[in-house]
């Protein structure tokens, strides 16, 4: 009888089975925010330069798909941040560290690149390889300060983000084989460290971003099909009743924030290795004290992709192509910093985009009917709980 | 001894705004929300508070009177940036820590937004000297005068009249029993009458306040009165953040905790007038690494018994008692 | 059936109120005249109400509709602000005191004497003294609340109401952390306060105390009135009748059994707490019998839990040693103590017992994932696991809307006890240790609780509950351990012993010489 029930609902058009789906419901909360932070964006164009504010609005929304190889090149070393900080997210950990993990990242790669010398079928490959463990020993770290020392990650990262960036500043200057002193910059990689490119005219667009999405699909099958991804999102979601059913806790943790780290090094040797399209030259590093910006991006991107590795796949290259747009909007007189303000007010939304969201579904069941008994039962059974 | 002077002198306007900071920090978490947002809640204020020293300053004004002035700027602009956090945290019940994030991120992008727009630079660059060379009376007293009332800002002062107000009120007031009783048990409070969620406005507001005056006063004491969208506050914020926690939310070890941290930062930009130091051959670098390495130690050995208010993080709500 | 007793003089008339949350009523049409200088009882099971009711009173709630009056006039109240100008006070179940604050910091919290806004402390502390001393409330004004027992927290609950002058006090289920010496006092303090002309509201599902001290009783369930009774006009039986619907027997059955091998054995275990530091276990020695329910009994906070967390490994012993069917246990994981046959139904199951944002069947699995009937090399096998809930959902009836796909958050109390008990007793086990599994369930679920805790037993099991319920500790222990300051100072047997004695050993101030296990039992 059950059966012949279930049966029926399976052919029945039902609303509750879209609304009540936690992929649906955390799209429609991405898209609110990016909504919201889209028009607080032509807000502030509005009132910078009002003539010119509709040009420029279309020109960030769209502009983008005139430049799709920029959108996915710009996309990688973002997306790499933002499945690192999604990754730690789902464990309950806030990875803001990310920008310190990716210059890391960026520093191993870098020194492999230089200073070993391998056959040139599997130099950028190792140097891959080594801005993936620079990553994961600069994730690592928060990692035991909280496993072992209860010490919150987010204070961990950010003072690691401050150290990781001026050790890099201060390794490279003193490296005389990466830096020029006289350019403020490392020198040009040989041809064979870089990654190889795509090939799509005027574009840097390489390898990177494929292996970044083979990346992100394989940490969609760890985090719902195994067993780690089991205890991880156990663990992310009550630590204490993951430490009743024996998880080893501290090992998680220290292993989650290892993996995260070395994703955003990863990032940040993608985004060095990148080749040029300019013949005869490549990514350089600046060493001026500034903390990586692709890390916090990173953290806009995991937000947005509600920290599911294939949401972020999305919301990288959605990020990136915003991100191309804010550049062409320079061309009537708009600075791409409008585009930063864009993403910081979307991820501001996106914090508490569920509680809106959430209203927003209750007022479509309520207009609409269908499906409100079971949501009311499930409210029942929540009051009891609370008296 | 002339080195001794030096560092006090020199530590001094370095310690106000990481205390006043984490004081502000102190109001905002002992009332319930996390505050992560005083990197940018500083850097709105020390913006704002440019920005009025920027347009005042071929006024002819006495500096000090710019330096008071802008400082109320600074705390208005604060405390409407921590609206912000407030309306996110109290009333949609978000996640506090994200929040404070994002509004890191935007307001650098906004100051370099509108800097490029309106001064074509990467912040605001003013040229008021708030620099105080002596203090009439009490900088004639021996010893105590050269270290704490010359080449001194009057921030220092200031600062340390927020440190008592801000004592006082939280031990002595009944505002401030009141607070603490919302960030420790937020339930408790509700029960006898106590808005908590006025209460939380109340903390964060306080922390907009103190937050945005540290800011101000950070860019008088650090960057001789300039704000930059592109280092900012240089972390500030967060160092404020593990100087609270170090001073274990209560403000007399607040302050020895910024002392402590505003001493190393001193240290490590002023090696090569210590010979000492300087001939050690360290790279300056190490140095400028020292606060934030400090930070580490210091929390790796605080933190296990930390008494972080308990209703910390947790977005209060009514219904569930 | 609804019977109003009607004599006028009422203090407080709370009429036709209606409190809904969203789908569900919670207070359907009450009606609850509250008589000058009575105690009028409140009784109902978990849910029926009650405490939404006060809410209402308290102003914690709106009602959807009905209206509250004082002496006759309607009066609105909005907030606890409203309620304590109107002198109504209450002494909440779950304390509502700041640990970090001292008794006179919480005590005057909220209506602080003040001049410009500082605190005027001695004139508090004068007023709290006085009170204290004339009604016997002994409590030390300048203690912080971590650092004092329940009983004298509770005693700041009501001094902080008798602070406030109120006239009209609400006790929340106050009893349920004393002891019963403890209990008899606060029901004479009751009883004073009544004959000096206050009016209290006393809400319990205990019986007995209605008994011995309410003027009259107001009986709910599942949100509705079912009637005013005067409590000498009635019987504990028609009570209870009233309260749960229908006859329910106050006994479980069970069988003579004799115990077998020891199952778990601790020797001389002492813990130091992680929270203050101080040794909260001291030397506590132990066994568990095959086939034997042994129940740990005592106050709340005596070291039960710490002793728990020993044993199941969420803490770590500072000496002692723990054996679990003759193997060392004191220093193993968790893991391997579930595998060596350990079950733990948690204290608190929202903390421990279950990840509630993971579905039904997943936190079915949550002892077992790892094994390899539901993995195959790290990866999960979806199909055995939705296999496994299903026979566990069938075979414990866990009720839940959509099976094992529901969201564990979204099930009711005692369904998501009974999945904690299905999972941890499905699971290979010889000790089945037990933390106050029926709090907070109501009467069905609690028999249903205590029936398979027997079922335990009498399959061969070792068991050891740790309850605070008396009633439960006498009617399905074998054998009672009472635990006083960390220390067990008592072991009674339940077929000899009374209640009285309990309570004697409960509150510290009798103790036996604990005869000093030696190891031979060891196997």
């Amino acid at each position: 009888m059950q059966e012949r029930n279930s049966l029926l609902n399976k052919t029945k058009f039902n609303l509750k089975d879209i609304t009540d789906n936690s992929v649906f419901s955390s799209f429609l909360s991405a898209l609110l925010a990016i909504f919201l932070g889209l028009i607080f964006g032509f807000i502030v164009m509005l009132v910078a330069a009002p003539a010119n504010a509709l040009t420029g609005f279309r020109l960030i929304v769209l502009g983008g798909f005139r430049r799709i190889g920029d959108v996915f090149y710009f996309a990688t070393p973002i997306l790499m941040t933002g499945l690192s900080v999604g990754f730690a997210f789902k464990m309950g950990l806030f990875n803001i560290g990310a920008s310190g993990q990716y210059t890391m990242g960026m520093f191993f790669a870098l020194y492999v690149g230089f200073m070993w010398d391998l056959p040139d079928s599997i130099h950028w490959i190792v140097a891959c390889i080594a801005g993936f463990i620079g990553g994961m020993l600069w994730g690592i770290i928060p990692g035991l300060f909280k496993a072992l020392l209860n010490v919150n990650e987010v204070i961990t990262s950010i003072m690691f983000n401050y150290i990781g960036m001026y050790l890099v500043d201060m390794l490279i200057q003193g490296n005389s084989v990466m830096y020029v002193s006289d350019k403020t910059r490392t020198r040009y990689l040989p041809a064979e460290v870089q990654i190889p490119s795509l090939g799509i005219p005027n574009s840097n667009v390489n390898l990177g971003i494929i292996l970044a999405i083979i990346i992100g699909i394989i940490l969609y099958i760890v985090l719902q099909k195994t067993i780690f991804g089991y205890e991880l999102k156990a663990t992310g979601y009550n630590r204490f009743a993951s430490e009743y059913a024996g998880m080893k806790g501290k090992r998680n943790i220290i292993i989650t924030m290892a993996i995260a780290g070395g994703l955003s090094g990863l990032g940040g040797a993608f985004a060095i290795l990148a080749p040029s399209a300019i013949a005869g030259s490549s990514m350089t590093y600046e060493p001026i004290n500034i903390i990586a910006a692709n890390g916090f991006n990173g953290i806009a991107v995991a937000l947005l992709g509600n920290a599911h590795p294939i949401g972020t796949i999305f919301s990288a290259v959605f990020i990136s192509h915003i991100q191309r747009g804010g550049t062409l909007a320079s061309l009537v007189g708009y600075k791409p910093e409008i585009i930063d303000v864009v993403i910081a007010v979307i991820i501001y939304f996106s914090a508490f985009s569920m509680i809106m969201n959430s209203a927003f579904i209750g007022f479509i069941k309520r207009y609409f009917g269908k499906g409100k008994k079971d949501f009311d039962d499930n409210m029942d059974n929540e009051i009891k709980e609370a008296e | 001894m002339e080195i001794v002077y030096y560092l006090i002198q020199n530590t001094l306007p370095v310690a106000i705004p990481l205390l006043l900071v984490a004081l502000g920090g102190m109001f905002s978490e002992t009332s319930g929300v996390v505050n992560i947002a005083l990197e940018g809640i500083m850097l709105f204020g020390a913006y704002f508070g440019a920005l009025f020293v920027y347009f005042v300053q071929d006024l002819g004004l006495n500096p000090q009177t710019i330096l008071l002035l802008a400082m109320l700027v600074a705390a208005v602009a604060g405390v409407i940036y921590s609206l912000l956090l407030s309306f996110a945290a109290v009333n949609m019940k978000a996640n506090q820590v994200i929040t404070g994030t994002s509004l890191n991120m935007l307001i650098p992008a906004v100051i370099l937004l509108f800097s490029k727009m309106y001064f074509n630079s990467d912040g605001v660059t003013t040229a008021v000297n708030f620099y105080i060379q002596k203090i009439p009376v009490l900088g004639d007293i021996p010893v105590i005068g050269r270290m704490f009332f010359q080449k001194t800002y009057l921030t220092v002062m200031i600062g340390i009249l927020f440190l008592i107000i801000s004592t006082v009120v939280f031990y002595k007031t009944k505002f401030g029993l009141r607070l603490r009783a919302c960030g420790e048990h937020p339930h408790a409070a509700d029960s006898v009458g106590i808005n908590v969620y006025k209460m939380r406005y109340a903390g964060v507001t306080i922390s907009g306040i103190l937050g945005g005056i540290g800011g101000f006063f950070y860019s008088v004491g650090v960057m001789d009165g300039n704000v930059n969208g592109h280092t900012g506050v240089a972390g500030f914020g967060f160092l404020a953040l593990a100087v609270m926690i170090f001073g274990q939310w209560r403000p007399g070890k607040i302050f020895l905790a910024s002392l402590f941290f505003a001493f190393l930062r001193t240290l490590a930009y002023s090696i090569s007038l210590i010979p000492f130091l300087y001939n050690l051959g360290i790279n300056q670098t190490y140095y400028k690494m020292l606060p934030y390495v400090a930070t580490m130690v210091v929390l790796a050995f605080t933190s296990k018994k930390s008494r972080a208010p308990k209703a910390e993080g947790i977005p209060y709500d009514k219904s569930s008692r | 059936m609804v019977k109003v007793v009607d004599m006028g003089d009422y203090i407080i008339e709370m009429l036709n109120i209606t409190k809904k949350f969203p789908g569900v009523v919670a207070n359907d049409n009450i009606t609850l005249k509250l008589k000058r200088g009575e105690i009028h009882a409140l009784l109902g099971e978990n849910g029926a109400g009650k405490s939404t009711l006060m809410s209402v009173l308290f102003g914690l709630y709106q009602p959807d509709s009905g209206e509250i009056r004082k002496n006759g006039q309607v009066v609105k109240i909005n907030n606890p602000n409203d309620a304590n100008a109107l002198g109504i006070g209450m002494v909440h179940q779950h304390f509502k005191l700041v640990e970090i604050f001292t008794v006179l910091e919480n005590i005057i919290l909220g209506v602080e004497p003040s001049k410009m806004g500082f605190i005027q402390k001695n004139e508090a502390r004068k007023k709290v003294m006085e009170l204290s001393e004339k009604y016997g409330l002994r409590v030390d004004p300048d203690a912080y609340i971590e650092d004092i027992t329940v009983g004298m927290q509770q005693r700041v609950e009501i001094l902080k109401m008798l602070y406030r002058d109120n006239e009209i006090l609400i006790f929340d289920e106050p009893t349920a952390v004393l002891t019963p010496q403890e209990i008899r006092e606060l029901l004479q303090i009751m009883k004073g306060f009544a004959r000096e002309g206050k009016s209290i509201l006393f809400i319990t599902h205990k019986l007995n105390e209605i008994m011995e001290v309410a003027d009259r009783c107001t009986v709910l369930r599942k949100g509705k009135l079912i009637g005013t009774v005067n409590v000498k006009d009635t019987t504990k039986e028609e009570l209870s009748r009233m309260m749960v619907g229908r006859d329910i027997s106050f006994s479980v059955n069970k069988k003579e059994k004799k115990p077998g091998k020891v199952v778990l054995s601790v020797r001389n275990l002492n813990v130091v707490s992680k929270i203050h530091g101080k040794n909260v276990v001291k030397n506590v020695s132990f066994d568990v019998r095959a086939g034997e329910i042994v129940c740990i009994a005592g106050i709340d906070g005596n070291g039960q839990t710490e002793i728990v967390n020993a044993i199941t490994g969420l803490e770590k012993p500072t000496s002692g040693k723990i054996m679990l069917n003759g193997h060392d246990i004191t220093r193993a994981s968790i893991r391997e103590r579930s595998i060596r046959g350990m079950s733990h139904i948690p204290e608190d199951r929202h903390k421990h017992g279950l990840v509630l944002d993971y579905k039904l069947e997943e936190n079915l699995v949550l002892q077992r994932y790892w094994q390899p009937e539901f993995q195959n090399r790290g990866f999960i096998k979806f199909d055995s696991v939705r296999k496994y809930a299903e026979k566990l959902i069938e075979k414990f009836d866990i009720r839940s809307g959509q099976g094992p796909v529901t969201i564990v958050r979204s099930m009711s109390g005692g369904n998501q006890q009974k999945a904690i008990i299905a999972r941890e007793i499905d699971k290979d086990h010889d000790l089945l240790i037990a933390v106050q599994p029926t709090r907070g369930l109501d009467i069905g679920a609690i028999e249903y609780v205590h029936k398979q805790l027997v079922e335990r037993r009498d399959a061969g099991k070792a068991v050891l509950l740790v309850s605070l319920e008396l009633d439960e500790v006498m009617d399905i222990s074998d054998r009672i351990l009472v635990i006083y300051g960390g220390e067990i100072v008592g072991e009674l047997n339940p077929k000899t012993t009374t209640m009285e004695e309990l309570g004697l050993y409960m509150s510290g101030a009798k103790r036996d010489v604990v005869k000093e296990i030696n190891d031979a039992g060891e196997e």
